[in-house]
């Protein structure tokens, strides 16, 4: 199924449902590769496989679905990609407060990656939140530089894990077993 | 083009990247997740990257020419550099906005700006030989053959 299903009708999918922003260079970034046109449509049912020249991912028994928060727009870019080449349905936004509106209006997640800075909700409270609304996802604290007190406070605000960042694929293939199963 | 189908010269262009450590394994993991019919995912992220990192390249400067410096939007600055340098590999500008936190939390402005500078050349110097690369690489995928050396 994912042998025939090209990136471009992935982004496509993803991308129609993003809260985000709009940037020429997300727009160059988006126009470039949807430039190809429309591929055969998921079909989410079986599961998702990934075959690339250089990894095999294990056929997901499930439809793993993941939210990205990250302010940083090119971070944001990147997390989402590889989340979605490694086979999850991403979603990404730029702040706590949007990433806590669509888990209000009923979005589930597998995965929750969640950048230690953001603009006013910072990444620990909007797990916080989270936690509080009976989120029961895989939540990932991300952060780029260190600071003191960080992985204490992503960690009491109920995080399973803290990252810096970057999102690698060898890093996250292992978890979205562990998910899967 | 498999990455073991790739000319010599490309191959060493390539592999000198990593030798000089301008880049690290992360670069690899993200080619790896490319396919033939998405061989350009990293040539996108790079080109996002130098498009959406000039302006703050720009912003830190300008913070730099400011006295006194303060120190923590410096540190937040550099917190966003960092974070979109280590999304695709770029390892020694990596390090040069690490070497610049420490600068700042010590209050370090020669420091600061000696280290802005290095990480400056270094992030102008990475775009370039990254281009060529991906201009090359481009070339080889098109024609199936590659310019060798004479």
């Amino acid at each position: 199924m994912w042998k025939n299903l090209s990136l471009l009708h992935l982004y496509k999918l993803i991308y129609s449902h993003l809260h985000c922003y709009q940037h020429q260079a997300f727009e160059d970034f988006g126009a470039s590769i949807f430039s190809e046109g429309m591929a055969p449509g998921i079909e989410s049912s079986e599961g998702n496989n990934k075959m690339s020249k250089g990894y095999q991912y294990p056929s997901w028994k499930k439809k793993l679905t993941g939210l990205v928060v990250d302010n940083e727009e090119l971070c944001r870019m990147v997390e989402k990609g590889i989340m979605g080449l490694c086979g999850v349905e991403t979603q990404a936004v730029e702040t706590g407060e949007a990433a806590v509106e669509l888990i209000a209006s009923g979005a589930t997640f597998d995965i929750i990656v969640i950048d230690r800075f953001l603009p006013s909700m910072t990444g620990p409270e909007t797990a916080r939140k989270m936690r509080e609304m009976g989120v029961e996802s895989k939540i990932i604290g991300l952060f780029a530089l260190y600071f003191e007190g960080d992985e204490e406070e992503f960690v009491a605000a109920g995080v399973d894990d803290f990252k810096e960042k970057p999102l690698s694929p060898n890093w996250l293939v292992p978890m979205l077993r562990e998910l899967d199963n | 083009m498999e990455r073991n189908h790739l000319p010599r010269h490309l191959v060493l262009q390539r592999q000198s990247l990593f030798d000089q450590g301008l880049l690290d394994e992360q670069f690899i993991q993200l080619e790896e997740l490319q396919d033939d019919a998405n061989p350009n995912f990293v040539e996108e992220v790079v080109t996002s990257y130098y498009q959406n990192t000039s302006t703050l390249i720009v912003i830190i400067e300008q913070a730099l020419g400011t006295s006194p410096l303060d120190f923590n939007k410096l540190d937040g600055y550099m917190y966003q550099l960092k974070g979109s340098s280590s999304s695709f590999g770029a390892k020694k500008v990596k390090a040069d906005c690490t070497l610049f936190r420490e600068y700042c939390k010590a209050g370090n402005v020669e420091g600061c700006m000696r280290t802005f500078q290095q990480l400056k050349k270094e992030y102008a110097s990475l775009k370039r030989k990254l281009e060529a690369y991906f201009q090359l690489a481009r070339q080889a995928r098109v024609t199936g053959t590659a310019s060798r050396p004479k």
